[in-house]
């Protein structure tokens, strides 16, 4: 992808956070990139794009993190949101059997769409409530495995768990774009779509925000 | 369909194009839309090409003669090859789809009203003032990106590119907006890479680098490649624009869009948000229409705050997006939107904060495009019955003649008019009769108290009635008749109080 640079460039990775609604989607970046949660004392104006600055081994990494609405009624617009993102942090709350089934069915479609080239992080939200929990860590633990993710606990509400997941997410992309750049100085050719990011045509049809089939007009 | 033509006359007609074809015209063509435009203006177009090319040769003369003095003792400078085996390859690939589509659809919708006609016919002929002033304004784009570009050790090369780039475009307008997309775009990568090497991997150099480059290309190219007659833009933005006017209706509390109105700091920020994204139509540089939506998407953040008193989150903020987009209809929406995925710098789209808000107002028009009843917690039948104008949310489904003719969307609204203009007069009545029983209450009052004066007076003579004129006996009477002798009003005084000696 050609978000991710190499050598002495800086990597910018887009990063798409999906799952169900209150399993603390944006507890969970707020505390990650401005330490806070559940402020009363806002400073923030909004915590639906947030960026953070990392130094990797030496290397400059820019992460931008795309909070997506989700709500139900708004589930179709999934593709328009993670399109060309590096990597995807799906989220489930542990005392929600529910939202892990959600974060199942994102898998799949983020699977379908984007290949292997995204990196996919699951992230157990709400570990200290681990009293109520009705997901089991090895069934979590496993499906992660099963389908190439990663899987992580945290809680953003005693700050556990979350710079650990995306440091680690931030190393695979880095891999994932290197491994990219060396296909590319091989000489093996390369698709227009993937030599930028920005697709302009779109073949799934509800993934384009142009397509007019559905409107009454 | 003619009474919606007419509809639309009536609101937007400074919008849409002279010859009365249905489409939006756009000032930089003199009100014509981009198809007229063409046709009006062929051998215009010719000539101001060839400007176009005698302008290039002269900058590019200044250019180098600037070069050559400043550099005459200079080391050699890094070379950028050129792009010339690209661009025939590119060249010939032109032209080869013409989307036939559009061409049906457009001369269909091209019949314009005699009254039209005649307007257009009698206005002056545009050409002319048109020409100059958008070769002015690409002069103006051409010098400021010389400036940028004069203190780069490479800036000559990269005018060079640009500008070679720029005009092998304006030939290729035939060519499809895809195609057209892939060679900018493909212009803006290998550009990049090659500043990339260059500037050592400095990002935010190269970064400011694409911008300019953006920015003349864009400025330059922008009535060629903005809503193209290849691409069916036009249909698209008329059809959005229809539908949002279909949905006149729907309201915040469907939409769930956590805002208060009530709140005069929120109401202002929503009227700002609404002002920035009709903005966007008329700037001609992505980067800048870019920023009319981040812009936008600042002020919902702010109505979203002050009313919630937490920052937003993004189920907070798209559906307010779409609730401003709604309420807004912004002009040529769709090929505002093609326009920017199609020519904007990519990495701005991909990975910036522009690119989130972008990509958000992308997802306000797909949910507009396909929103349902279920969509905003409605019955599928309330949902036909607001859409079909047979009823409006607020009101109880009206009954009778209305609400089966086809106009009773626009009979429900005067229905609705006419009601409020009857409470008015109601209230209007109601404060009239307050307003005379307040006059006759004040005339009572002051007879009123004219009486109580009088009979005060009556009751109390005037020996009595300034007791404490006793106890200034003690103070000089020359100083109190000195003021005294300013006042004008003595006359209406009582006489002064001779003082009196008591005994003991
Ligand atoms: N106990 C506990 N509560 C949490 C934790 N993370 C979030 N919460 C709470 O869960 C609720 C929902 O959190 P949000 O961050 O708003 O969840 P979200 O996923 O962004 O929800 P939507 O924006 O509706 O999709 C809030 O009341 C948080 O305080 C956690 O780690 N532990
Ligand atoms: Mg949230
Ligand atoms: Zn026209």
């Amino acid at each position: 992808m050609a978000a991710g640079g190499t050598g002495g460039r800086t990597y910018s990775f887009k990063v798409v956070l999906l799952g169900e609604g209150c399993v603390g989607k944006t507890s969970l970046v707020l505390r990650y990139c401005e330490n806070k949660f559940n402020d009363k004392h806002i400073t923030t104006l909004q915590a639906s794009f947030l960026t953070k600055k990392l130094n990797i081994t030496g290397k400059r990494v820019n992460l931008a993190i795309w909070d997506t609405a989700g709500q139900e009624r708004f589930h179709a617009l999934g593709p328009i949101y993670y399109r060309d993102s590096n990597g995807a942090v799906l989220v489930y709350d542990i005392t929600d059997e529910d939202s892990f089934q959600k974060v199942k069915n994102w898998v799949k479609e983020l699977r379908k769409m984007l290949g292997n080239e995204i990196c996919l992080c699951i992230v157990g939200n709400k570990i200290d409530l681990d009293k109520d929990r009705h997901v089991s860590v090895e069934e979590a633990e496993s499906y992660a495995e099963s389908v190439g993710a990663k899987h992580y606990h945290s809680s953003a509400k005693l700050n556990k768990g979350i710079e650990e997941l995306f440091l680690d997410l931030c190393k695979r992309m880095m891999e994932t774009a290197q491994a990219e750049e060396r296909l590319k100085g091989n000489g093996a050719s390369q698709s227009a779509s993937s030599r930028r990011g920005v697709q302009i045509v779109d073949d799934e049809p509800q993934a384009t925000p142009a397509g007019g089939c559905c409107s009454s007009g | 369909m003619t009474s919606q033509r007419r509809g639309i006359h009536l609101d937007q007609s400074e919008l849409l194009c002279k010859k009365g074809c249905g489409f939006y015209g756009n000032t930089g063509w003199q009100g014509l839309c981009s198809k007229c435009w063409r046709e009006e203006n062929q051998r215009e177009k010719q000539k101001q090409i060839q400007e176009d090319w005698a302008l290039a040769e002269r900058l590019q003369k200044e250019e180098e003669e600037a070069y050559a003095s400043r550099h005459q003792k200079a080391q050699s400078q890094p070379t950028i090859t050129p792009f010339s085996k690209f661009e025939e390859r590119k060249t010939k690939e032109k032209s080869s789809k013409v989307n036939t589509v559009t061409k049906f659809f457009t001369p269909s919708t091209k019949t314009p009203s005699k009254k039209d006609a005649f307007e257009a016919q009698s206005s002056p002929s545009p050409s002319s003032s048109t020409s100059r002033h958008s070769s002015v304004d690409s002069d103006h784009a051409t010098r400021e990106f010389i400036d940028f570009l004069k203190p780069l050790k490479s800036g000559r090369e990269i005018f060079k590119q640009c500008r070679a780039f720029t005009e092998s475009m304006v030939y290729k307008r035939d060519m499809a907006a895809d195609e057209l997309s892939e060679c900018v775009q493909d212009f803006y990568q290998n550009l990049s890479d090659r500043l990339h090497t260059q500037f050592k991997g400095s990002s935010e150099h190269v970064e400011s680098v694409m911008d300019e480059v953006e920015k003349y290309m864009m400025t330059r190219l922008y009535k060629e490649v903005f809503c193209p007659e290849t691409t069916d833009d036009e249909k698209k933005d008329l059809a959005i624009q229809k539908r949002i006017r279909a949905l006149h209706w729907v309201t915040i509390e469907m939409l769930c869009v956590p805002v208060d109105e009530e709140i005069a700091e929120v109401s202002d920020s929503v009227v700002k948000a609404i002002t920035d994204v009709i903005e966007m139509d008329s700037k001609c540089v992505p980067k800048e229409k870019l920023a009319c939506i981040t812009l936008c998407s600042k002020h919902i953040f702010n109505a979203i705050k002050i009313t919630k008193k937490e920052a937003a989150s993004a189920d907070d903020f798209l559906p307010t997006l779409i609730y401003i987009v709604l309420k807004a209809n912004p002009p040529r929406l769709q090929s505002n939107i093609q326009y920017i995925t199609r020519f904007s710098n990519p990495s701005r789209l991909m990975t910036g904060e522009d690119g989130y808000y972008f990509t958000n107002l992308c997802c306000a028009v797909a949910f507009i495009e396909k929103l349902d009843g279920q969509s905003l917690n409605l019955s599928a039948e309330e949902f036909e019955l607001y859409m079909s104008g047979q009823a409006s949310p607020q009101r109880p489904q009206s009954t009778g003649a209305a609400s089966c003719s086809p106009g009773s969307s626009a009979l429900g609204q005067v229905h609705e008019r006419l009601d409020l203009l009857a409470g008015l007069g109601e209230r209007q009545e109601q404060v009239m009769e307050k307003a005379r029983q307040l006059e006759s209450d004040l005339i009572d009052w002051s007879d009123d108290v004219e009486q109580k004066v009088q009979s005060v007076l009556e009751s109390f003579p005037p020996e009595t009635q300034n007791p404490t004129a006793t106890t200034a006996s003690g103070t000089t009477p020359a100083a109190s008749s000195a003021i005294d002798s300013d006042n004008v009003e003595n006359e209406h005084l009582p006489p002064p109080l001779q003082p009196q000696v008591f005994a003991g």
